[in-house]
């Protein structure tokens, strides 16, 4: 007799409160407050009332005056609405990363780099004292139940920093939740009283849907913050006048497909075998009417092609490239010989993105372009299903089992990939050996992944360009270098909550017991050993690069961009 | 032209130039009264560039360049490096036992190292088509758990089969004790895992329905143990060369050095 099933009920969205001790109290109150208090409760749907969106995806948080409520550089989830009291934003110039709890790092001078030959330490993890009491400017206090880190010396950042108050009513933060970017200021308590209310990204997205003032609201901030400054950086609205460029921004409509949190869906959807492409959100279905070109913001989407009874990857895109416009070109200078769209383009994970009306296209952006920067004419996916143009057809170059090996594992997030190629590695583990001489004898990746054919992606930190470890770290400890630097953790700040460690869909990140410079564990007042995250920092602070690609002596191993698979095609003919 | 081609390329020129100008130097100063001090200078030189490769690997927060050039430097360098060895010995045999030890470290040295070239170039390829990937210090406790699950198929408190209980107990239970078939699987033979699983199916013969989806399971079993095995052979290959490579390196250079001072130490001073 076959096993009987589990049943289990199903989960719904709400089945995790953003914050379980929202009162009806709590509600009623918000309720009453503007912004919802200006609401129409009746034009949201049933299954997502106005209220049980308070309830559940917002949260009410107190601030003591200088405790940091957002970060420059950190990826946040939420956006914030001051309920009472002020916070600040500092302006310019940016507060200085180790006033943010970041480690400001430096490439290693002669001496100690040199100092690394005989300042090895011999237990594992050690964490001598210069870098643990590094003075960071900030202080961490454990609140209720969360860790607030705060700024120590406010009276000087407002003397050396121009800096803007904001007062109750005020929202921010929408535009980094919506779109997945890095915030792009810092913002603290300016007052011992602050009382925010933070809204969760779900949430944030049903309220625009269902309310249009605050939709007006949040897309005017967008188009003029945001909006503006990215379609001038655009290549393809480089001819446009101001006038034709302000036209432009004002008929994009954006949007935003799939799961924001993708990361933990995607784990628990690549352990029960079932990533599938027919299962991701269609963003534009092959054969529909091209309705405009597509522009990622955030994120990744998958371009394929229908095939048998499923659909085939032919590439996938990210941030910053476009999708549809050879059907829009083609349609515009073929009127009598139009055509549909090619491919399919499906959401994967979270993606973020800009659509350019056909009309806005046809009658501003293709008449400004030069001849020669227009795409070729369309040749139907039906007259040649198997020759998709070269732009598309990634597969061609790197063959259809790395390419669906790539897209189903989410490797191209990765910018700084360790890929390694099977054909040449001896498996002389001269890798792992350069990273632990280089992390004081600790190696900081698995010579050992995923693989496909030759070539395996080893488990070590990828660098990614969507890193969704770095959401939710309550100090500021994992941070980017720079805005498109290396993923690091500063051991000084990081509070060993796991909050890094757990996001990572690649189990990059690692939970590490800290020891002394005698090799002793390190302790707390309750005699808990000290965790600490770590993970490969790519060899920031020393020279010449990654340890790890340098240190093969058959070139089998590179650290790489897998968004760009032109060069991984390239690495694998040499 | 891929880059390993151009690297090969760019190496054998570089190697025949300098060959045919060594050997062109050998016919023309053969003869000098000190030539022997010059070879021996030489190789010395050249022995002690191929020598610090090995420092290079112990140094790699130094940005002393990529070890893949290091190493293309090595094997070609290597390679001229015998044929100054050659030339020093005036292509002939050494006299008495030390010259004799010498000789033979410098051959055993070179030799390993040509093995363990021919090993980088050939094994990686092999274990890549083979599949099953696997970390070398990881394979015992793998090849455990796959010899637990072949007891309990075999003699498990549910194995009621005398014949697979039998012939686990005679053919099985070695196969499964430990790594086995290591020169099959270095020269790519199936030979052997193949007649035992030959046998296993032959069992079928005398067995009812429900032994023959264990000998199923078995023969499943003794794939991934063979899997296993080769990746363990052929990985074991992979570092043994060096085990030979590098110890006799430091013996070498040690003798190398002894023969530098007595040449020195009996000649009367160097000329």
């Amino acid at each position: 007799m076959p096993d009987a099933p589990t049943i289990l009920e199903r989960p719904q969205r709400w089945d995790a409160a953003f914050d379980a001790n929202m009162t009806d109290e709590d509600v009623n109150r918000l309720l009453f407050t503007a912004p919802f208090s200006g609401m129409d409760a009746e034009k949201f749907p049933k299954r997502t009332p106005l209220r049980e969106i308070i309830r559940n995806d917002m949260r009410i948080l107190k601030f003591r005056k200088g405790e940091i409520i957002m970060r420059q550089g950190d990826y946040g989830t939420s956006a914030f609405l001051i309920l009472q009291g002020a916070a600040r934003v500092v302006l310019k110039p940016d507060l200085a990363p180790s006033l943010l709890g970041r480690q400001a790092t430096g490439k290693k001078g002669v001496f100690r780099t040199l100092a690394q030959l005989w300042n090895r330490s011999r237990a594992p993890e050690v964490l001598p004292r210069s870098i643990l009491g590094q003075s960071s400017g900030v202080s961490a206090r454990q609140n209720e139940n969360e860790t607030r880190v705060f700024l120590q010396d406010v009276p000087r950042i407002l003397d050396q920093h121009r800096t803007a108050q904001m007062t109750g009513g005020e929202f921010f933060g929408e535009i980094a939740a919506l779109s997945r970017m890095a915030r792009t200021s810092t913002i603290f308590a300016d007052s011992d009283d602050a009382e925010l209310l933070e809204i969760r990204w779900q949430g944030l997205r049903d309220l625009m849907k269902y309310d249009d003032a605050l939709r007006t609201h949040i897309n005017k901030i967008y188009r003029e913050r945001a909006l503006a400054s990215y379609l001038r950086a655009t290549p393809l609205f480089k001819y446009l006048s101001k006038e034709q460029l302000d036209h432009v921004a004002e008929a994009v409509e954006f949007s935003t497909f799939g799961d924001y949190d993708w990361s933990g869906e995607y784990k628990r959807l690549a352990q029960s075998g079932s990533v599938r492409p027919e299962k991701e959100p269609v963003i534009v279905g092959q054969g529909d009417y091209p309705n405009g070109i597509v522009l990622l913001r955030a994120g990744f989407a998958r371009v394929s092609q229908k095939f048998g009874g499923g659909e085939r990857t032919l590439n996938y895109i990210g941030a910053g490239q476009i999708f549809g416009l050879n059907e829009i070109a083609h349609n515009w200078r073929n009127k009598d010989a139009t055509t549909n769209m090619q491919f399919s383009l499906r959401a994967i994970g979270y993606t973020h993105l800009l659509i350019v009306p056909t009309r806005v296209m046809e009658d501003i952006v293709l008449p400004s372009l030069p001849k020669n920067e227009l795409p070729p004419p369309v040749a139907k996916a039906d007259d040649d299903i198997d020759s998709p143009p070269p732009e598309i057809a990634t597969r061609e170059k790197v063959g259809a089992e790395i390419l669906e090996f790539l897209t189903e594992n989410r490797f191209f997030n990765g910018t700084a990939t360790m890929v390694i190629d099977l054909d040449r590695c001896t498996r002389c583990d001269d890798c792992v050996r350069a990273c632990a001489s280089t992390h004081d004898n600790n190696p900081r990746f698995l010579r050992h992944g995923p693989s496909a054919g030759r070539l395996m992606i080893a488990n070590a930190c990828m660098h990614c360009a969507d890193p969704v470890c770095m959401i939710g770290c309550p100090t500021g400890a994992i941070h980017r270098e720079s805005f498109a630097g290396q993923v690091v953790i500063n051991p000084a700040t990081c509070i060993g909550c796991k909050s890094c460690f757990t996001n990572c869909p690649y189990d990059a990140i690692r939970m590490v017991e800290a020891r002394d410079e005698r090799g002793e564990f390190l302790v707390d007042q309750e005699m808990k050993p000290i965790a600490k995250a770590t993970k490969c920092d790519l060899c920031v602070e020393n020279h010449g690069g990654p340890a790890c690609e340098r240190a093969c002596p058959h070139g089998a191993l590179t650290r790489m961009n897998l968004n760009n698979l032109d060069s991984l095609s390239k690495w694998l003919k040499l | 032209m891929t880059r390993f081609h151009r690297q090969l390329c760019a190496g054998l020129i570089a190697l025949i130039i300098a060959t045919a100008g060594a050997l062109w130097l050998n016919a023309k100063y053969s003869a000098l009264a000190n030539y022997a001090y010059l070879t021996g200078w030489a190789l010395l030189a050249g022995m002690f560039v191929l020598t610090i490769y090995n420092v290079r690997k112990k140094l790699p927060f130094l940005p002393l360049g990529k070890s893949e050039t290091w190493l293309q430097i090595h094997i070609y360098l290597g390679f001229f490096t015998t044929l100054l060895f050659l030339i020093h010995l005036k292509f002939g045999l050494p006299h008495g036992w030390f010259e004799i030890v010498l000789a033979w470290l410098f051959v055993l040295v070179s030799g390993s190292g040509m093995v363990g070239l021919f090993f980088s170039r050939v094994l990686p390829r092999r274990l890549a088509t083979r599949g099953g990937e696997v970390i070398f210090e990881k394979i015992p406790a793998l090849r455990h758990g796959v010899k637990t699950a072949a007891e309990e198929l075999a003699l498990g408190k549910d194995a009621k089969s005398p014949v697979i209980a039998e012939f686990y107990a005679k053919r099985l239970a070695v196969f499964f004790s430990g790594p086995k078939n290591f020169w099959h699987h270095l020269v790519e033979s199936r030979r052997a895992a193949g007649a035992l699983l030959a046998e296993l199916e032959d069992l079928r013969r005398f067995a009812t329905e429900a032994d023959r989806e264990k000998i199923g399971k078995l023969e499943a079993l003794v794939r991934q143990k063979d899997g296993l095995d080769y990746h363990r052979a052929l990985q074991l290959a992979l570092k043994l060369w060096l085990f030979v490579h590098i110890p006799l390196t430091y013996g070498l250079m040690i003798f190398t050095i002894l023969h530098v001072v007595m040449v020195f130490g009996f000649s009367g001073g160097a000329r």
